[in-house]
């Protein structure tokens, strides 16, 4: 009878902790963490008292703790998440309550990358801190584009665009075409053409690349 | 810095719009609807809603409207007395507040909700054991 | 009344207390308060004190059981710990250490 998804059942409290590399669906009470490497979902009467760490993530219940997805966290309608939230894919839909600090998809300079590490036994962790050198590169990588080049430099530190913004001369023309050459620096929107929202992009791979190769070092 | 401020319409069928090649550096405040499809550099605050279209790029340290909808890019901390949305394509930073705030998938974002809400009793007191996890490592 | 299932693959640290039936398949170690059946699959490994209205073993289990109804030991259990139960099955091929006690 035993199937690859285990069940907590509605009635079942487990004062204590759930791991293993197969799939839960937990409808009861877990006052520990749940830390799985396959799906993880808290039915609409679940409640885990800790983290929920696992490949693919579904809250429809509560959880007080962080949300770790390899792949992905849904939160759905009535989930209540009083936690952070990392995955590649993050999706809360509307009528979810989520409190914490999140984090949709791969982008750079992300801080806090470590805690991912920790806190997922089974989740890798996307350890990329690039964030002091990307301030570096990107604005470089910008200029010489002139503006139309879909770097993906990181929309990364809040501090650089406002320092950055002084220095930039103002041109508000109202109907007209943005031809100024000397964008916000960590902008790449600055594109008419949106770029996809891949996790990784070229221009990214190769700031992440010579910043591993720097780390390495 | 240039404030630009969006004349009162008794009737709110024609909405203010930043076209795609407009950039405006300064702060933003007004009735609204505003729906942005340039770029916006500076603080925004209106009482309708705000909608940031997927080539619009808002960077503000703070953003106040009705509701907010992004599509597109968006940099500073959001305050909506309704909804606050961000549809798949948007890049958002930037701590979120609104009455309901919910993330499409394939939107990027990195940042702070906060959402006022209590957890079931269980789950607010002490009432757990010692075993936390690690993962459930709380602020 | 629906099934706690603890499936091969998982593994549960700490103490269980359900109405509903458990069955394990995985791994269990702690503790286990049901108010119903708790049927432990060969292949699982349970170390725990089993408190159950009723147990049925087939796999390895490590610790005090009590039942209020029975216990039945199936082919292939290896059960190491006291059993107190109104009624105790131990089948041929089941092994077993520990006392029996059917004081009802």
């Amino acid at each position: 009878m035993a199937t690859d998804v285990s069940i907590i059942g509605q009635s079942t409290r487990v004062r204590g902790r759930i791991i293993g590399t197969a799939d839960v669906e937990v409808n009861g009470f877990v006052e520990g963490e749940v830390a799985v490497s396959g799906a993880v979902i808290v039915g609409v009467h679940g409640m885990v008292g800790a983290g929920v760490a696992g490949r693919r993530i579904v809250i429809r219940g509560s959880v007080r703790g962080d949300l770790v997805g390899v792949e992905s966290v849904t939160v759905e309608e009535g989930g209540r998440v009083v936690g952070d939230v990392r995955a590649p894919s993050v999706a809360i839909a509307p009528g979810a309550l989520v409190r914490g600090y999140v984090q949709a998809g791969e982008t750079d300079a992300m801080p806090a990358i470590a805690r991912v590490s920790e806190s997922a036994k089974v989740a890798p962790a996307p350890a990329i801190a690039v964030r002091s050198a990307a301030k570096v590169q990107a604005p470089a990588a910008l200029v010489g584009a002139s503006g139309r080049h879909a770097v993906a430099a990181p929309v990364s530190s809040a501090r650089a665009p406002m320092a950055a913004q002084q220095s930039v001369p103002v041109s508000t023309r109202a109907g007209g075409q943005t031809q100024s050459p000397a964008p916000k620096p960590p902008a790449p929107q600055q594109a008419t053409r949106q770029p996809p929202p891949a996790p990784v992009v070229p221009a990214l791979k190769k700031v992440r690349g010579q910043m591993a190769k720097k780390r390495e070092r | 810095m240039a404030q630009a401020r969006i004349p009162n319409r008794s009737d709110n069928t024609r909405e203010a719009r930043i076209g795609s090649g407009a950039r405006v550096r300064g702060r933003i405040h007004g009735d609204g609807p505003l729906v942005v499809e340039g770029q916006v550099e500076g603080d925004v605050a209106i009482v309708g809603d705000l909608t940031v279209m997927s080539g619009g790029n808002v960077e503000g340290a703070n953003i106040e409207a009705a509701s907010v909808t992004i599509a597109g890019a968006l940099q500073g901390d959001v305050s909506a007395k309704g909804p606050v949305r961000l549809v798949a394509g948007a890049r958002v930073r930037g701590n979120l507040r609104g009455s309901a705030v919910s993330i499409e998938e394939g939107a990027r974002f990195a940042g702070r909700l906060d959402c006022e809400f209590d957890l079931p009793p269980e789950l607010t007191n002490a009432n757990r054991s010692e075993e936390r996890g690690r993962a459930g490592s709380r602020r | 009344m629906t099934t706690t299932v603890i499936g091969a693959g998982i593994t549960v640290e700490g103490e269980v207390t359900t109405d509903e039936d458990i069955v394990v398949a995985g791994t269990l170690r702690g503790k286990v308060q049901a108010k119903e059946g708790v049927t432990i699959e060969s292949g699982a490994v349970v170390e725990a004190d089993v408190a159950a209205s009723s147990l049925v073993i087939a796999g390895a289990l490590t610790g005090n059981v009590s039942a209020v109804e029975r216990v039945d030991l199936q082919a292939g259990a290896r059960v190491i710990g006291n059993v107190k139960a109104a009624r105790v099955t131990i089948a041929d091929g089941a092994q077993f250490k520990g006392n029996v006690d059917m004081d009802v």
